[in-house]
Formats: C-alpha cells, structure tokens, sequence
C-alpha cells in the first residue's frame, strides 16, 4: 500500500516542551504510520510521551513554549505547522479524541445532547431538527438506552460509564476517520471497561474507521489491537503487530513491562518480575538507550550510542536494542 | 482447614449508612468475614460496592452504623477516645493515593515517626534508629531521604514511605486500600514484592482491597467478592477463581482484561450498570443484571452458604463447581 | 472541539519532570519590600528617640515651608514638621493594621481551623452565624459605632475593626483547613492515634500558615486603607494626634497652595500598602507546593 493511501503517516515527530528547568523532549523523533480500518494501541508508562504524542497528531499544543518538528500526515493533512484555523478543518472530520476523564471532557451545565448537537451544527451545517435527530442517533449507537430521553440529561446525571458513551458519541458526530482514545477505560470499573473496549471495537468496525487507543494498560491492548507501539522516554522501543510484540518481543524493556505486570492466572503470591528504579527524568536523558539504566544487559554501548529502531524477523516488527533478546522464532540475532 | 487457626480480625454484620432518613444510602448492607492470622484477604469489587468503606468502618475512619468489629478478641465498635486511638494502633491503613497520604510540608522522618512520637514510645537515638531502619527496609535510603520533604518524591517513593510509616507501630493487621492502583506497571510490581516481604518479616496480616482482580489475585490467600454493599462470595483465591460460584464473580472475571493476546475475548460481557445504593433490589441485589434471576431470586434474599470447604457464595443457584 | 482547552492542564502532569528539591528564591524585589516594611515599623517604634522634631510643635516662624533641608518634607499650615509627622502617623497606621488583624486572626482562625476539623453541627452553626455578620455591612457598622463610641482613642478603633474583620478571617482559613482536611494524610495521622490537638498544629497547621500568612499581610494593607478611609471621614483617632490618613483628610482644603501636605503622607501609605500586598503575593506563590513549578 503507497503511503499516501495510508491514513496516518507520522515521521521524525518531536515535541520539546521549554521549561524553567530546560528542555524536555516529551516526544523525541517518532515515527509510524497507520492503515485505514485499524486499531493501533500505543503503550507507554506515565513520562513515556504516549499522551504528548497523541496530542501532538491531534495539533493540539497547549502552550507557546512548545516546540514541535517532524512530520504527522492525517488523511494527506499536515498537522505540524497548520493554523489552528486550518486544523479546525480536520478536528472531527478527519480526527476526534475520547479523553480519560469524561467528566471534565463534558462541560457540566450543558445537556448532553446540545453538546453533540453543536458540532453538527456548526461543522455540516445542519438545521436544529436535523441535528436533535442525528444526536439521538449516534445516542443510540454508542449504547445509550432510551437516548431521546437521555438528550436533555445534564452530564452529572450519568454514571462515567454513560458520560465516556457520550464522550464517544460526541467524538463521532462528524464522522471523523481516525479516532485517538487516550485512555477511554482508565477509572472506569471492570465490566464497564470491557462494554467500552466492546462498543470502540464494533463502532471501528461499522463506521470504518481507524482507532488509537493509547493506554498503559497492556491488557487494554492485547486483545483490541492488531498493531501495537511501545514507548518509552519519548521514543519508539519496539513496534509490531499484537502478537509479535506480545509473543516475540526483543527489547527488554517489552518483556520487563509484560512480566511485571499481575496476571490473573499466576497463582497466590507469585513473585513478580520488576523493573529496578523507576522511569526517567526527561530533563536529564542520557545519551544513549533511555533504558539502559534499568536494564539488566545493557552494555557500555547502551549507554553511549541511542539505538535506533531495526527490523526483526517479521515484517512491520521492529525493535530499538543493542542487545536485543534472543529471537523466539529461531532467527540469528543481528 | 482455615477453621484451626485463629481469625485475627471477625467481623459481624457490618453495616454503614450514610446520610439520614430517606436519603440514607447504605455503603455497606450487613457484611461477615473473619482473617485469619498471617493470611492476605482480597477485597474485590467496583465502584460503589462497598469495599473501601468497609476498610474505613474497621478503623472506625468511617462509623459503622451496626455490627461488630473484633480485633484479637476485643470489639473496637465498643470502644472510644484513648481505648479507640490505642486499638487503631494494632491495625493500619495504606491509602490510595500515594501523594496526599503524605504530609507536603513535613519531612520524611517526621511523617515515619509521627506514630512513635504520638505515642513517646521511643525517644532520642533509640527513635532515630527505628525509623532508619524503618526506611531503608522500605528502600529508602534514610542518609539521603530522611531529611527531604515528603512533596520531592514520586508516587512509588511515597507509597514505601506510607508502608514504612504503617509498620512504625508493629501493627498486626494492614488494610492496603488501593494502594497500587495509582502507579505504573513497573512500581506496581516493585511495590507488591515489598509488600510480600514485608507481610513475612513482620508476620502481618493483610485485608487488601483492590478493583484490579490480577493484582488481588498475585497477593491473596483467600478472596471476597463485594457487589452493592455485600459479600456475594468468598473462598480461597485458586478455587474461586478457576471456578466462581457466583454468576457475578464469573461476569467480573470474564471482563478483566490479561495481557495476553490469545486470552478469551470477553464473550459474555455483562451489560447496564450496578443500581443505585439508595434503592437496591429486593431479594438478591444482583438479580436485575443477572441471566440465571428467577422470582424467588426478588422476594427472598440469598444467604451465604458453602459450596466447597471454606467456599461460601450467597445465591440461589450457585454454578455448579467443577473443578478442571 | 470546545472541550479540549481544559485538557490543556493535562499535559503538565503526564510529563515526568523530578521535583525541585529547593524552592526558587523570593528575588530581589521581595527583600527590597520586607526593607522597607522593617524600616517603616522600626521608625515607628523608635520615632520617640529618633532624632526628629515633634509632630505637635507648632513653629510660626516656618508656616507652609516647602521641603528643604531644615524641614524635610516641609511644614504645614501650623508649622509642624511634615516628616515627623509622618513618621509618628504611621504609628496609628501600623497599630490599627496590625491590632485589629491580630483581634481577627486570634478570633477568627482558631474558629475557622475548628469548624473545617471538626465539620458536623458545631461547624454548620458557627459557620451560619458568620455567614450572617459577613452579610451585613461590616464598613457602615464600624462607622456607626465609631460615631457613637466617644471619644475615640486608638485601642476602641482596633477592637472595632479587629471584630469586623473575624468573618472574613473565619471564611479564609475556613476553606483553607477544609483542603487540607480531607487529605489522606490527615485519616493516617488519626489512624496513628494522634489526638485532635496533635493533628491540628504538627499536620493543619503547617499547611495553611502560608495562606493565612499572606492574608494577614494583605488584611493589614486592607485595614490600613480602611483606618485612612475612617479617619478621611474624622472617625479615626483625634487631631492633633497625627496619622496618615488624618494627614490627607486635613490637608486636603489647602491641597491647591500646598501639595506637599497630601504627597507625602499618601506616597507613604501607597508604598507601605504596595509592599504589604507584594509580600503576600509572593509569599503565597513561593509556599504553595501544589502549583505546577515547569
């Protein structure tokens, strides 16, 4: 497939945020791309530049001290760069988010409906009965019961499992072809989780669109992604389809992130694998692998030289390692 | 079996409303359970259930409104001022929220030692060292910490802090509220093996209390299962989770969420939402989400009954247990 | 899109940058502020031994001199030494600031701090009962009293501001303790077994001193515009006895012949109040761990 015909095409992407403390390079030269009709999970602790990247595809920069470079291509659209005028043209069309917290993604004193109503409004230029009509519409679809009743609901008269359906419905109102979800089950109860992940996965399929789902929640995307990312301090460490990352992982930090966390099967107290100390200080990054502290093979090389992202065995898998853990499908490490 | 050994904590009939009248909303509906000596409980649940209120009501942080608290054979709800402050001695609390657990404006030491000093149980070099100890069995370097505010470290470093407070005293008992749920994956592990080793050096006993059914499953002996304000099943941790008795328990575990690709995809999922506390179903509180709801299921409600040794469930029609 | 601005914040937290383990220094400004504030108190506690003219000594050799080398800042229309007179002035000024905010805080905070700890029917009473003295209107009562309380010496003026000023203070530290009241740490310290007594000086107390720090500083700056609002309507102590705002209030029939007169004693309340107020501020900032320090 020609890059062009790709929905998502994100090169060299940096984000350097100017603190008092200096320059922290939230995201630091990343680059992936995306099909149309795919879900692509980006994982990453807190400080791993998940949430900046995904803001930052989004063309959103909260402050002037920020500054960003590269390349992000939404749908052919450069987001690096635009006018917030021209990337009004894109928000909702082309690219909608679900934030983490639905309650303050909501404003509070406005009914749900008008919130969804106004982007129909205003965007497709739909009259007042057209767009009440549509509202309750894409009510509907994202599984809220009785949505014409629902309409006039204020968001604190939901429970958060109802506000992120409401969040959902707002993201979608102008059939947008990329949804990010920047941790949509975060704070959400378990079983309300799994309706949420359910409704993201059958709305992809049924509106065709292509869906992020960024989280720190290895259990998020194992069984939701065809394609994860894994970052950490800002960068890509190792990318690949679900199943390669999760079954032939070669960068330690992958492996570290899959042992340490809890499974349901390990029987009552299991020791858990840990990574030592804990993720690092993006103002005082060392020269070479950001992980390299913590790793347990890191080498005088690792700390250094910055790997850079290689191809493994499979296609579309890749992994950035010196030492990259012996291969699981019987292929001589590089 | 459990049965020979001494439960530590047994408490009856718990019970805790909040607000008056007809606002009243009961957190807590008449909740039983015993731990025993040096075993962890798990306390799971959603939001609302019940379950960190019911950690509260034992350190009496919350009122309970009925029912009995026997701590080593003593009932704490009896109990007030001086008795109270000194019986909260024995049992301690680790709290969700890393950060706010920890005074900002007071300084590491001060915050492990705050229990020894309100006590005047030690003084002097003897305090100094304790607390030293302490910390270092935290991880915490007590050289180079002790003296920082409590406001210069990251959530992990707060919560050993927490930990390490929580031991000042000896206790025998420590409800761990949530204490994981705010760090990432990497910390959560570190902290949860300090936790072991901690509950083995100081012969502890646990009542932890977690909405993530993996990391009560990696800490717990036995595992209680809370919707609504109630215990719907409780039993050793393996058994009910290979096989729950309850449909509940069985629609919680089916959604949790294994990083593990080819783990089942969530087939069954349960669907609407937990009614509201203020007015609960008749009968048993889960029947208006559950497949298996008949009639008796609304007019009479179910009582816990055992369906394998130290395996109890309060339902009607228990799932058959089968074991694999 | 209208909800992404308030995700901005967002941001912020999700970048983990290792905290500051000092605090930046006040700056320059600050201690140019806490200067002149100690200068101005000094002068006032010690104007009696200081090297000055009397501010009651009437020279009618030297009426309505402008400011020059024998009289500083000039001489009045009695031929009183403007520069003592404004030293001795800030005497009242200061007294009634600090007096009166001592009578609110002393009152006030102790209540406020009581009333968020202990919450319940003691708070809902209390808080009720302020809640309707904060209602009525505290600068018409002071002057309705201080018209009728004759004759007017100083300590009357600073018990009767200091009273008007207990709701207010109530309110602040009120909301403040309740913050900090319901943090996790405050439960710990109970479940430790602390006593109430414990809690409320070694955990609340450290907590909101900034706050009520700063807004004793700026309640002071407040009550000294206050003293010369009273005193511009002759409420405050009684001439001769000189204060700044007196001094304005005098001396503004003969502002067009002599503008020394009001200049000076109002440069002195400005700059004393702008110090005041600048100190507050940046106290405020400087103490509050919970702001965003990128």
């Amino acid at each position: 497939m020609s890059e062009s015909e790709k929905l998502l095409v994100v090169k060299d992407l940096a984000t350097t945020f100017a603190t008092a403390g200096g320059l922290v390079p939230a995201v630091g030269g990343v680059s992936f791309d995306l099909e149309r009709n795919e879900t692509l999970g980006i994982v990453g602790e807190s400080g791993s530049g998940k949430t900046v990247l995904s803001r930052t595809i989004m063309g959103l920069q909260p402050r002037a001290n920020v500054t960003v470079t590269g390349s992000a291509r939404v749908n052919g659209f450069e987001v690096v760069g635009a006018s917030e005028k021209e990337k009004r043209q894109i928000w909702g069309t082309e690219v909608a988010m679900v934030f983490q917290d639905p309650m303050t993604s909501l404003n509070p004193v406005m009914r749900i409906g008008k919130q969804i109503d106004e982007a129909l409004r205003v965007r497709m230029g739909m009259n007042r009965a057209a767009a009440r009509a549509r509202a309750i519409e894409l009510l509907e679809l994202v599984g809220i019961p009785s949505p014409a009743q629902r309409y006039d609901a204020y968001p604190g008269q939901l429970s958060g499992g109802m506000r992120q359906r409401v969040v959902i419905a707002t993201a979608l109102a102008c059939s947008p072809k990329l949804l990010m979800a920047d941790e949509p089950t975060t704070g959400l109860d378990v079983t309300i989780q799994a309706q949420i992940l359910n409704l993201l996965d059958e709305l992809k399929d049924r509106l065709k669109m292509s869906v992020i789902l960024v989280t720190h929640d290895l259990g998020v995307v194992a069984t939701r992604t065809s394609r994860i990312v894994v970052m950490y301090a800002g960068r890509i460490v190792e990318t690949g389809s679900t199943r390669e990352v999760f079954y032939h992982h070669r960068m330690p930090y992958t492996r570290a992130l899959l042992e340490s966390s809890p499974k349901v099967s390990n029987h009552p107290h299991t020791r858990l694998a840990t990574i030592p100390g804990r993720p690092p200080n993006l103002l005082k990054l060392a020269q070479g692998c950001s992980f390299a502290p913590r790793c347990a093979y890191a080498t005088d090389r690792c700390h250094q030289e910055r790997p850079e992202l290689q191809p493994a065995a499979e296609p579309g898998h890749s992994f950035a390692c010196w030492n990259p853990l012996p291969t699981t499908r019987g292929v001589a490490a590089p | 079996m459990t049965d020979t050994r001494q439960p530590l904590l047994r408490v009856q009939d718990l019970t805790v409303t909040f607000g008056h009248h007809h606002h009243a909303v009961s957190a807590v509906a008449g909740v039983s359970f015993e731990i025993y000596e040096g075993e962890t409980l798990g306390l799971v649940g959603e939001s609302g259930c019940g379950k960190s209120t019911t950690g509260k009501a034992l350190m009496r942080i919350v009122e309970p409104s009925s029912g009995t608290i026997e701590l080593g054979g003593v009932d704490i709800t009896e109990q007030n001022g001086r008795a109270l402050r000194n019986a909260r001695t024995h049992m301690q609390m680790i709290f969700q929220d890393p950060i706010s657990s920890l005074n900002p404006r007071r300084r590491v030491k001060d915050i492990v030692a705050e229990p020894l000093d309100c006590w005047k149980k030690v003084r002097g070099p003897e305090r100094d060292a304790m607390i030293s100890d302490l910390l270092s069995k935290v991880g915490i370097d007590p050289a180079v910490y002790g003296n920082r505010y409590a406001r210069q470290f990251s959530g992990g470093q707060c919560q050993r802090i927490s930990i390490a407070r929580s031991l000042a005293m000896r206790p025998k008992l420590l409800i761990c509220d949530e204490m994981v749920s705010a760090l990432d994956v990497s910390v959560q592990a570190q902290i949860l093996n300090l936790l072991e080793d901690l509950k083995a050096e100081y012969g502890l006993t646990l009542l932890f209390i977690a909405h993530d059914l993996a990391v009560v499953k990696n800490v717990s002996d036995r595992v209680a299962v809370m919707y609504l304000g109630k215990i719907c099943e409780i039993g050793p941790a393996d058994a009910l989770y290979e096989a729950p008795a309850h449909p509940y328990t069985k629609f919680l575990l089916g959604a949790a969420l294994e990083a593990d690709p080819d783990s089942p995809m969530h087939s069954q999922v349960l669907e609407g939402e937990p009614p509201s506390p203020m007015n609960p179903p008749s009968g048993c509180r889960f029947r208006t989400r559950c497949p298996n709801a008949t009639e008796r299921c609304a007019a009479e409600e179910p009582q816990p009954r055992e369906v394998a040794p130290g395996h109890q469930v309060a339902c009607h029609f228990p799932l058959s247990i089968t074991r694999k | 899109m209208s909800n992404v601005a308030n995700e901005f914040s967002l941001l912020e937290e999700t970048l983990l940058i290792e905290k500051p383990e000092k605090t930046e220094p006040l700056g320059i400004l600050f201690w140019i502020c806490v200067g002149w504030i100690g200068v101005n108190v000094l002068a006032a506690i010690l104007a009696n031994v200081l090297p000055m003219k009397n501010p009651l000594f009437e020279d009618y050799n030297a009426i309505n001199v402008g400011p020059g080398l024998h009289h500083l800042f000039g001489t009045d229309d009695l031929g009183r030494d403007i520069f003592s007179r404004v030293v001795f002035g800030s005497r009242v000024s200061i007294a009634v600031g600090v007096g009166a905010m001592v009578i609110g805080f002393g009152v006030g905070a102790p209540l406020g701090m009581l009333a968020a700890y202990k919450r319940g029917r003691f708070d809902t009473v209390l808080t009720t009962f302020m809640y309707v003295l904060l209602a009525f209107p505290a600068i018409i009562a002071t002057i309705a009293v201080l018209s009728f309380w004759t004759p007017r010496a100083l300590l009357k003026i600073i018990v009767v501001i200091g009273l008007a000023s207990v709701p207010l203070v109530y309110r602040v530290i009120r909301t403040a303790t309740l913050n900090v009241a319901t943090k996790d740490y405050i439960i710990a310290a109970k479940v430790q077994g602390a006593t109430d007594r414990r809690i409320l000086i070694k955990e609340l107390l450290p907590n909101i001193a900034p706050i009520g720090v700063s807004f004793l500083l700026i309640g002071i700056a407040t009550v000294i515009t206050l003293e010369g609002a009273l005193a511009f309507l002759g409420l405050s102590v009684n001439p001769p006895t000189p204060s700044w705002g007196n001094m304005i209030n005098e001396a503004r029939t003969v502002l067009a012949q002599n503008p020394w007169l009001v200049i000076f004693p109002s440069l002195a309340l400005c700059l004393f109040l702008l110090c005041l107020n600048f100190i507050g501020d940046r106290l405020r900032t400087h103490f509050d761990v919970t702001e965003v320090k990128l």
